[in-house]
């Protein structure tokens, strides 16, 4: 790395700590009386993530620096929302900040040495069967879809890991750029949609379906089968609306939220409150009211952003994540080796649409869908995989470097 | 008094987040003139019978000449022979007006032409074979 792109990434982790610093002060006199609790949380989440940095830096030879310090940074707002809405569930999400850090590295050092072995695409399509076929099985309902696994306190949701082995799953069978057999193929990515589609989780089909298709266009150019593709997004989402009661709600809560306020509208329209409560510059950290929001922690964390950070702070954070994907798209464009490109323009592509689809949802700009917030979102399964994936991203990226230097 | 604080502090941390994009945006700038300026590998390359490997670029000139991308020191090869360009995302073959003529799949060349995978290039006498580069290394690496 140069010494003075090395220079500028310092600078921004060091902006990191500082804004987590200033705000830990200012919600540590939240509420009238001082409470210790944000200003320990920021120091122990500074202290991670300084040897996080450290650590990848100097073990991580050809790393990426730039996807770690724009993650710490989203984890940094996160936690500042949470500290202000919720401070026992901060407290949480650091542990699950500092296990994420640990898996980040461990993946990329195993995809750095193990990602270049080929298990054939029919292993990566069983194996990702069996993960959506195992919440059928051993589950429970929540939120309307039966796609989670329970034990005791701790729950986890199999389709996030399911997200990376599809992934692999495309790129391998996309190898050199072509489809084999294409009937075969698309059966295989009609089964996994439709096991999603059983389990109710329509979010995830949707997730699902539009990586598969930007992927296969990425890998064969082709625009008849992207504009198939695209009418049979309509064609199915036309079968939901039919099919499904609560797609028949979200519909009609995103077409006029005004018609049923208090019942069926009433996430959409408190979301949409808080955004024009916040303005440019926001109300403020700790001057909002985000208790009126439901599901605040999780799927609307970012309209208790916009509202304290207002405008300006909510655009930001979505170039933020912009910078993200621009990185994986880079990464991706930068190797010749089909499989570790499609490979990483596939796990970007997963990150990129699911940040549209819950932005949009909650900015009604789309109908709502449960998905979590990369980064952002209080959950331990959600920030666990993001970083696992982020880091396979990551040893991808170490792999073609090392690859181009010896040859 | 805490609103006081927060009402202030609020600026504090626009400014703070949009000089960490700022920072970012001057590693994007620096990384698309790094990438401009080297010479852009197409992926592609072309296989001599011999098993000698040359892999294209945006640009580049074959002949015998020194200052050539490609030389081939063959006598009935021209100094500057034949020249393939980046159109699109596709690579074009032209002939320099060469003494002995370049053909592609038996076909002279005559004006530009599009080239695919796995064509034949015949220049001079030297036969030349249109590769991905990818499915050159796989036969030699297996992982790959």
């Amino acid at each position: 790395m140069e010494p003075r792109t090395e220079a500028i990434y310092n600078k921004n982790i060091a902006l990191t700590a500082l804004i987590g610093i200033l705000a830990s002060l200012l919600l540590s006199i939240h509420g009238g009386s001082f409470s210790p609790l944000p200003i320990y949380g920021g120091i122990i989440f500074m202290v991670i993530m300084f040897i996080g940095y450290f650590l990848t830096n100097h073990f991580l030879a050809e790393q990426d620096p730039a996807l770690f310090i724009l993650a710490c940074f989203i984890v940094q707002l996160g936690l500042i929302m949470l500290y202000r809405i919720k401070p026992e569930s901060a407290v949480k999400q650091i542990t699950w900040f500092g296990i994420g850090l640990i898996l980040f590295f461990a993946s990329s050092l195993i995809s750095r040495y193990w990602i270049g072995i080929q298990i054939g695409s029919f292993y990566y399509f069983i194996i990702t069967v069996l993960l959506l076929i195992s919440p059928l099985i051993f589950g429970v309902e929540r939120w309307g879809s039966k796609s989670w696994i329970a034990f005791q306190s701790f729950s986890f949701q199999p389709s996030e890991l399911a997200k990376i082995t599809f992934s692999f799953f495309l790129a391998e069978s996309l190898r050199h750029w072509k489809i084999k057999d294409p009937l075969y193929f698309f059966g295989q990515i009609l089964v996994v949609l439709g096991l999603l589609a059983v389990a109710r989780d329509l979010g995830g089909a949707m997730l699902f379906y539009f990586t598969a298709l930007i992927i296969i266009f990425a890998a064969t150019s082709r625009w008849d089968l992207g504009l198939i593709g695209i009418a049979g997004a309509a064609i199915s989402g036309f079968i939901g609306y039919q099919l499904f009661g609560h797609v028949r709600v979200r519909v009609k809560a995103w077409l006029n939220p005004w018609e049923d306020v208090p019942g069926k509208g009433y996430q959409i329209v408190q979301s949409l409150f808080a955004m024009a409560e916040g303005g440019f510059f926001g109300t403020g950290l700790g001057l909002g009211r985000p208790d009126y929001i439901p599901a605040v922690t999780t799927d609307f964390i970012f309209s208790a952003f916009f509202e304290e950070f207002g405008f300006l702070g909510a655009s930001a954070l979505i170039v933020v994540y912009f910078l993200l994907v621009y990185r994986g798209i880079k990464i991706s464009l930068s190797i010749k080796n089909s499989f570790l490109s499609l490979a990483a323009l596939s796990i970007t592509t997963f990150f990129g649409i699911q940040i549209f689809i819950i932005i949009g949802g909650v900015t009604k700009l789309i109908p709502m869908t449960g998905v979590t917030l990369p980064f952002m979102s209080y959950g331990g399964s959600s920030m666990v995989m993001s970083f696992i994936s982020l880091g396979i991203l990551n040893g991808i990226k170490m792999k073609a470097a090392g690859d181009e230097i010896h040859g | 008094m805490f609103e006081l604080l927060a009402r202030s502090a609020k600026y504090i941390f626009i400014c703070l987040i949009y000089y960490f994009l700022l920072n970012f945006l001057k590693i994007m700038v620096a990384d698309l003139r790094k990438d401009k300026d080297k010479p852009q590998d197409t992926g592609f390359c072309l296989l001599e019978d011999n098993g000698q490997k040359y892999p294209l670029f945006n640009i580049n000139t074959i002949g015998r000449a020194e200052d050539s991308d490609i030389i081939i020191n063959d006598p009935f090869i021209s100094s500057k022979h034949a020249l393939i360009t980046k159109k699109g995302s596709s690579l074009v073959i032209q002939d320099l007006h060469s003494t002995n003529g370049s053909f592609l799949n038996g076909k002279k060349i005559k004006r530009p032409m599009k080239l695919k995978e796995d064509d034949e290039i015949l220049l001079g006498t030297k036969k030349l074979t249109f590769l991905r580069s990818e499915t050159f290394g796989a036969k030699d690496r297996g992982y790959l």
